[in-house]
């Protein structure tokens, strides 16, 4: 018993461990000092950045950083001028494996070692930990979650990138119920994000008159096969699923409902993407008619959409999903905001500065269309929602 | 009752798996007391391999598995040669720190060769099957009957071979066997071997239905390690039942109880079982 007991004990530290030991640098470069250097006016100017780059959550993680890795790569080959001085940015970049107290660490590094003005973090838990202090050590969290709670907390130096996800409740909602009836199986992710999500879609669903037969939620890091809940879960005779979670395994999740011979629709969590989950689903929209989610960006209208999409394929060798074309935009709104503001350091003047930033984005840089930021520091920005019919992607108009 | 038949399927499915991980650990263990975490990342390079083959070479899913379950072997041997045979006279608490480093190093490598991204496994054996109501896929048949046979032939092969004996001498006392004339050395290399066979054949056969990824290790080394504590360390039936026994409480637990707590479930059935018989339901005298 005793030895057992050491055994669990040992496992346990093992994967504390494996989660320590990996979270190394990447990416980086030299240390860009601030400053003149010689008699030229140039500068650098740091940018931080903390997600996952190892770990479950590590092709999230690089998706986001592609997006600033090109938009950084384009900026500096001109650099932009501030104040009489030309900058370019130098992007640091630390791992945080998705742990929140990582990511506090890491943003204390780089605001302590780089001296970063705007710090970019893609998780909920990151946002939240950066929140107690950011406002103290003056930098700008740069949040990549559509989580309502991140911008109701009232901290003045956040900048909400993606829309809210408040805004998918109703189309979602009205149209599965119209299509395929009232009777709802929820199969949200444990994260935090999928629980959020969850609490706020089900009283929606129960007031526009829904049923909720099922719910129970999927924890990807540790169910290796979904047949057991999804044969429960298709017990309930549901008319729609409330599935998401990164895009891969919530394909699967499809995939196996579809096995066991669900006709439903599909409401997909925004963090899932429709044309990601297309390529696993044997890439074709068929197995995934009547799902509806976010407009894959490849299908996107916008006036920098097509530009966007184009020049990541070519480097890249993929499509884009909505992380990289947020993150390569949001990079050109805090520059233009900078340029605005006549400071690369203050980071309260920036951030007061960033409608002047948004307005004067360039238009083939508008991979997604940002009007305004909201009073809460949340870029305000028209969602836009497709289903599959028939096969296509199909948008949804929102009223 | 169509449910119970189907969580039934559901977990025999999910307790093969389990079997098969659980099976490699228990025999490394069993021979030379080292609790090998780095099990799980040759499971997850056994994927990969599969996986690889599949795409780069075009190989056959079959073929591809063979090819994977040999490599992984390999691989296994050469740990044991390089990382724990050095270390044969050293604290079992070097033993520990240096599977937790070859488990660092795999993951790390298979990151850097691979990538961060999930990656499909397609089968040719997707075909979904009714059969008196229940759902099974082509899949899910071949991991079951391919575990099965597989458990059948180690279970000949340590019983009815002399070198399979030799595994069971060794595992029974390893200086009595020494004295016996039994080449240690060539022992503990075939048992790495067969280990790193079964982690890839688990690997290669579970991945079409679900993802394989760097951490995909993690998902199953936790489950063997509780899953040898509940059979007894170092006991080939016991792992064999204990895998059986989590895969049915997780899906019978999930339907008729809460799918919020099959974990807890499974943990519950391990304290009980450890404090009924401390050493495990097949443990040996002395562990």
């Amino acid at each position: 018993m005793r030895k057992a007991l050491y055994l669990m004990g040992l496992i346990t530290l093992m994967f504390m461990l494996a989660a320590c030991s990996e979270s190394n640098e990447t990416g980086g470069g030299d240390n860009g000092e601030s400053g003149n250097s010689g008699g030229q006016s140039e500068g650098v100017v740091n940018i931080g950045y903390s997600g996952p780059l190892s770990g479950p959550a590590a092709y999230y993680g690089e998706n986001t950083l592609s997006g600033l890795e090109m938009a950084v790569e384009e900026i500096n080959e001109e650099g932009f001028e501030v104040d009489g001085t030309t900058y370019k940015i130098n992007l640091e970049t630390l791992d945080d494996q998705y742990l929140p107290n990582e990511t506090a660490a890491n943003a204390k590094r780089l605001k302590q070692e780089h001296d970063t003005p705007i710090i970019f973090t893609p998780h909920s838990g990151g946002i939240a930990a950066l929140q107690v202090f950011n406002e103290q050590e003056e930098f700008i969290v740069a949040a990549y979650s559509s989580e309502p709670a991140i911008t109701e907390a009232g901290n003045s130096l956040t900048v909400r990138i993606p829309p809210n996800y408040e805004g998918y409740l109703e189309p979602f909602t009205n149209y599965q119920m119209e299509r395929f009836g009232p009777k709802l199986a929820a199969l949200p992710p444990v994260t935090q994000y999928g629980q959020d999500w969850a609490e706020a879609l089900i009283p929606h669903w129960e007031e526009q008159g829904g049923e909720v037969v099922y719910n129970s939620s999927i924890d990807f890091s540790k169910d290796t096969d979904f047949f057991t809940m999804l044969t429960n879960a298709l017990e309930a005779d549901p008319d729609v699923l409330f599935i998401g979670g990164p895009s891969e395994p919530t394909a699967k999740v499809a995939q196996q409902a579809r096995e066991l011979g669900f006709e439903g629709g599909f409401m997909v969590m925004d963090q899932a993407k429709l044309d990601e989950m297309k390529a696993v689903m044997g890439g074709s929209y068929e197995p995934l008619e009547g799902a509806i989610g976010t407009m894959p960006l490849v299908n996107a209208d916008y006036p920098g959409s097509a530009d966007f999409v184009e020049k990541y394929r070519a480097t890249h060798d993929k499509d884009p999903g909505s992380e990289a074309g947020f993150h390569y935009l949001s990079m050109y709104v805090f520059v233009e905001a900078m340029k605005a503001s006549g400071t690369v350091d203050d980071a309260k003047a920036i951030h007061e500065h960033i409608q002047d930033g948004l307005d004067a984005l360039p238009d083939d840089k508008k991979v997604y269309e940002i009007p305004s930021i909201g009073e809460n520091g949340g870029f305000e920005i028209n969602t836009s929602v497709a289903a599959v019919e028939d096969g296509q992607i199909t948008p949804i108009a929102l009223d | 009752m169509d449910v119970l038949f189907q969580q039934l399927f559901n977990g025999l499915t999910v307790g093969s798996v389990y079997s098969l991980v659980a099976l490699g650990l228990t025999l490394v263990y069993g021979i030379l007391h080292i609790p090998n975490f780095a099990h799980g990342a040759l499971y997850m390079v056994g994927a990969y391999i599969t996986y690889t083959m599949m795409t780069s070479l075009g190989l056959h899913y079959v073929f591809a598995i063979v090819v994977s379950i040999i490599s992984v072997g390999l691989i296994s041997v050469l740990m044991e040669r390089i990382v724990f045979h050095p270390l044969r006279d050293s604290t079992p608490i070097q033993h520990k720190v240096a599977a937790i480093g070859v488990l660092l190093f795999l993951e790390a490598l298979a990151h850097y060769i691979w990538g961060a991204d999930y990656q499909q496994m397609v089968t040719p054996y997707g075909q979904v099957i009714e059969v008196f109501g229940l759902t099974l896929t082509m899949q899910r048949i071949l991991i079951v009957v391919t575990a099965i046979v597989a458990m059948i032939l180690l279970y000949l092969f340590l019983k009815k071979t002399y070198t399979g004996a030799s595994i069971i001498a060794m595992a029974q006392n390893r200086e009595g066997a020494h004295l016996m004339g039994i080449n240690t050395n060539k022992v503990a290399m075939l048992t790495f071997f067969i280990a790193g066979v079964l982690a890839a054949l688990g690997a290669s056969l579970t991945s079409p239905i679900n993802l394989v990824f760097p951490s995909m290790g993690h998902l199953v080394i936790l489950k063997a390690f509780v899953i040898i504590i509940i059979g007894g360390m170092g006991s080939i039936p016991g792992a064999i039942l204990g895998g059986y026994i989590l895969g049915f409480s997780e899906s019978i637990g999930a339907t008729y109880i809460s799918s919020d707590y099959s974990d807890i479930i499974a943990f519950v059935l391990l304290i009980i079982i450890l404090t009924i018989k401390p050493q495990g339901i097949f443990a040996k005298g002395e562990a």
